[in-house]
C-alpha cells in the first residue's frame, strides 16, 4: 500500500494503519488480537496503555522475515522454546547525541542470537493518538450490507483490465446479494455484475420482475427502491485494494459505509486450522 | 446504415465468439499508436476492421463468420461504423480471463447505435459493454492492390524473423529498401540513414526462415521505416509462439501487402505442438493485412 504505516498498540489489539489521517485515497486497517500474534504481551503507557508510532514497512518486513527464518531453523532442531521477542526501546545510535526510538527484534537461534533495531518515529502525542483513534473508529463503521465475493482473482483481473478504459468506477451493492461495477465515459460503458452472492447484514429478496432487465436498469430500480447503495471510487484505488488477495485471505466482503462515505472491503484471515 | 438499424428488435448482427483473447490479439496487431480510429464493416461473410494512416498505410482485420460460434446477419447492404480501436480492444480485453475461455455476444446496433458486447456463459456473473460508434468520416484511401505483372512477386517469411529484421532496422531508420531478386533467390532489407544495415534472406540457404519465394525479375522499392514497423510492431505473442509465417507481396507500383495469420481457435482445442498453420482448421484464423505505399522517389529496377 505504501512505504510507511502507523503501528497502533492497545491493551487488546495491534493495528497496522495506513493513510488513516488523510481524507483521500485508500485507508487500510489491519487488526490483530494480541493472542493472534503474541504468546506474551505487555504494554504500559501514560496514554491509557496505548502506543502509536510510524514505521517503515519494508524495514519491518525485513526484520520479521529474518526472525522467521531463524525461528524455523530452531523448529527444525527440535526446540521451539525461544521465540522472537519484540521490544520498544530508546537507544543512542552511533554519532548521535540524542537517543532514538527503535523497535528491537531479538531472535535467539540455535547457536546465535540476532538483534535487529528498526528505527521508528517518536511515539505519537496524546492529541495525535486521539486523532488516529477517531479515524480508526470511523473506518471501522461496519456497512449495513456486506456481500461476499467468492472469486477475488477473477474480480481483480477484470478490474485491472478496466483501468485502461476509464478512471471512475461506480460500485453498487444490493441487499439481495448483487455487486455491480460500472465505468461510464462519453465513449463507452463497461460493467460487470455478480449476482446471488452471500449477504451479511441487511437483506432483501430480489423482485422477480427485475430478473430479466439489463444490469443498468436493475441498478437504477434497486437504488430508487432503497435496496441498493452506490459509490464512485477511483478504478486505480479499487484495483490496488484488491491486491490484498495476494495475501490469500480466507474471504472478502464488500460494503458501502453509511451515507456512502466510502467503499469498505473487508478481508478476513483465519488462524490456520481454526476455520 | 441499413433501415433495420432503427429497429432494436432485429439487429443487423448478433454473433457469439468463444475465444475473446484471439480477437483481442487480432485487433492488437493493427494498433501501432495510442489513438486510432477504426471503421468496422459488417457483411454476411464476417466482420472487417479497417485502420489507416495519412493515406500511406492501411490495415485490415478479417474476422470471417466461421470464427464465430453463432453469426446471425440480417442487414441490407453493408453497415459501416467508426469506433476507437484502442478503446474497443481494451474493452474486449476485460472479457478475457486467463485460463478460462469465455463466450461473448456482440450485437449491433444498440438503441443508440452502440456496439453491444456481453458475456453469456454464466447466469450469475455478467460483463457487459456499450461502445459508442460514430458515422465513419474517413474516406478510405483507394489502395487497389493489383499484382505487378503476370507472376506475383511474393515471399513468405517466419513472422518472428520478419519482426526481428524490422526491429533491427530501427537504427538506420528513415527509409528501408526491400529488394527481391531471382538469382540468387533472395530478399534483402536495406536501411540507409544514420548508418547502413542490410539484412538478407536467402531462399535456398535457409528454407526454415524463408518458406516460399516467387520472383521472376529483380525489383526494389523503398518504404518509410515507421510504416514498415507498424506492420510488425504489435504482432501478438501467439503468432510467434505458433511459429507462423507472414506473406509479403509487392503489387503494381510497389504497393507492399503484408499478411499475418492470428489464431482465434479455442485454447483448449489447441495442440501444444502446433508447428504450422496446416495443423489448425483454416477457418479459425483471423487474417491481418497491411498495405504500405512505397516512397515517392522510388528507384525501380525493372
Amino acid at each position: 500500500m505504501g512505504k510507511v504505516c502507523h503501528l497502533f498498540l492497545t491493551r487488546e489489539k495491534a493495528y497496522f494503519l495506513h493513510n488513516l489521517l488523510s481524507g483521500e485515497g485508500i485507508q487500510c486497517v489491519a487488526q490483530f488480537h494480541k493472542e493472534t500474534l503474541f504468546d506474551d504481551y505487555r504494554i504500559s503507557s501514560q496514554n491509557e496503555d496505548c502506543i502509536a508510532f510510524a514505521i517503515d514497512i519494508s524495514l519491518l518486513q525485513r526484520a520479521v522475515r529474518s526472525g522467521v527464518s531463524i525461528c524455523s531453523e530452531i523448529g527444525a532442531a527440535g526446540s521451539a522454546a525461544n521465540r522472537l521477542q519484540i521490544k520498544l526501546v530508546k537507544k543512542l545510535p552511533p554519532n548521535c547525541t540524542q537517543a532514538m526510538p527503535f523497535l528491537t527484534f531479538e531472535t535467539k537461534g540455535y547457536k546465535s542470537a540476532v538483534i535487529q533495531d528498526v528505527p521508528i518515529s517518536k511515539p505519537l502525542s496524546r492529541a495525535q493518538g486521539l486523532e488516529l483513534q477517531t479515524a480508526l473508529d470511523m473506518a471501522q463503521d461496519i456497512p449495513p450490507t456486506l456481500v461476499q465475493v467468492p472469486d477475488l482473482n477473477q474480480l481483480q483481473n477484470f478490474v485491472h483490465r478496466m483501468k485502461h478504459v476509464g478512471d471512475l468506477l461506480k460500485v453498487s451493492i444490493y441487499k439481495y446479494g448483487d455487486l455491480h461495477l460500472q465505468i461510464s465515459t462519453t465513449l463507452i460503458t463497461l460493467g460487470a455484475e455478480f449476482r446471488k452472492l452471500l449477504v451479511i447484514g441487511e437483506k432483501a429478496v430480489a423482485p422477480s420482475e427485475d430478473r430479466n432487465l439489463s444490469a443498468q436498469t436493475r441498478s437504477e430500480r434497486a437504488i430508487s427502491r432503497g435496496d441498493a447503495q452506490s459509490v464512485q471510487v477511483s478504478v486505480k484505488h479499487f484495483s490496488k485494494s484488491l491486491q490484498c488477495h495476494l495475501a490469500k485471505p480466507d474471504c472478502a466482503f464488500f460494503g458501502i459505509a453509511p451515507q456512502g462515505a466510502c467503499l469498505t472491503v473487508i478481508f478476513q484471515f483465519f488462524i490456520p486450522g481454526t476455520r | 446504415m441499413s433501415s433495420s438499424a432503427i429497429d432494436a428488435e432485429s439487429p443487423d448482427l448478433v454473433c457469439q465468439l468463444d475465444n475473446v483473447q484471439g480477437l483481442v490479439d487480432a485487433l492488437s496487431a493493427v494498433r501501432w499508436k495510442r489513438h486510432q480510429d477504426a471503421v468496422i464493416e459488417l457483411s454476411e461473410h464476417g466482420i472487417i476492421l479497417i485502420v489507416e494512416e495519412t493515406g500511406c498505410l492501411q490495415a485490415k482485420v478479417y474476422l470471417q463468420r466461421e470464427l464465430f460460434v453463432r453469426y446471425e446477419y440480417s442487414a441490407q447492404g453493408r453497415p459501416r461504423f467508426g469506433v476507437s480501436l484502442g478503446l474497443f480492444a481494451d474493452c474486449l480485453n476485460t472479457f478475457s480471463a486467463p485460463g478460462h475461455s469465455s463466450l461473448i455476444e456482440i450485437r449491433y446496433p444498440g438503441p443508440d447505435m452502440q456496439l453491444l458486447v456481453k458475456s453469456v456463459d454464466s447466469p450469475d456473473a455478467c460483463i457487459y459493454a456499450e461502445v459508442r460508434t460514430r458515422i465513419p468520416d474517413m474516406i478510405s484511401w483507394d489502395y487497389n492492390f493489383e499484382p505487378a505483372g503476370s507472376t506475383p512477386l511474393t515471399f513468405t517469411v517466419k513472422s518472428a524473423a520478419l519482426k526481428e529484421a524490422i526491429d533491427d532496422l530501427e537504427w538506420p531508420g528513415s527509409s528501408i529498401q526491400i529488394k527481391l531478386q531471382p538469382v540468387p533467390p533472395s530478399v534483402s532489407f536495406k536501411g540507409e540513414g544514420h548508418g547502413d544495415l542490410q539484412i538478407d534472406f536467402m531462399y535456398y540457404v535457409n528454407t526454415d526462415l524463408l518458406i516460399a519465394f516467387h520472383c521472376d525479375r529483380e525489383v526494389s522499392y523503398r518504404y518509410k521505416y515507421k510504416f514498415l514497423r507498424a506492420t510488425t510492431s504489435n504482432l501478438p505473442g501467439c503468432v510467434i509462439k505458433d511459429n507462423r509465417g507472414s506473406k509479403l507481396i509487392i503489387g503494381r507500383g510497389g504497393m507492399l501487402k503484408v499478411q499475418h495469420l492470428v489464431s482465434v481457435a479455442r485454447t483448449s482445442n489447441q495442440h501444444p505442438h502446433t508447428d504450422s498453420a496446416g495443423y489448425q482448421q483454416p477457418s479459425r484464423i483471423a487474417y491481418i493485412e497491411f498495405f504500405v505505399k512505397p516512397e515517392e522517389d522510388e528507384d525501380t529496377i525493372n
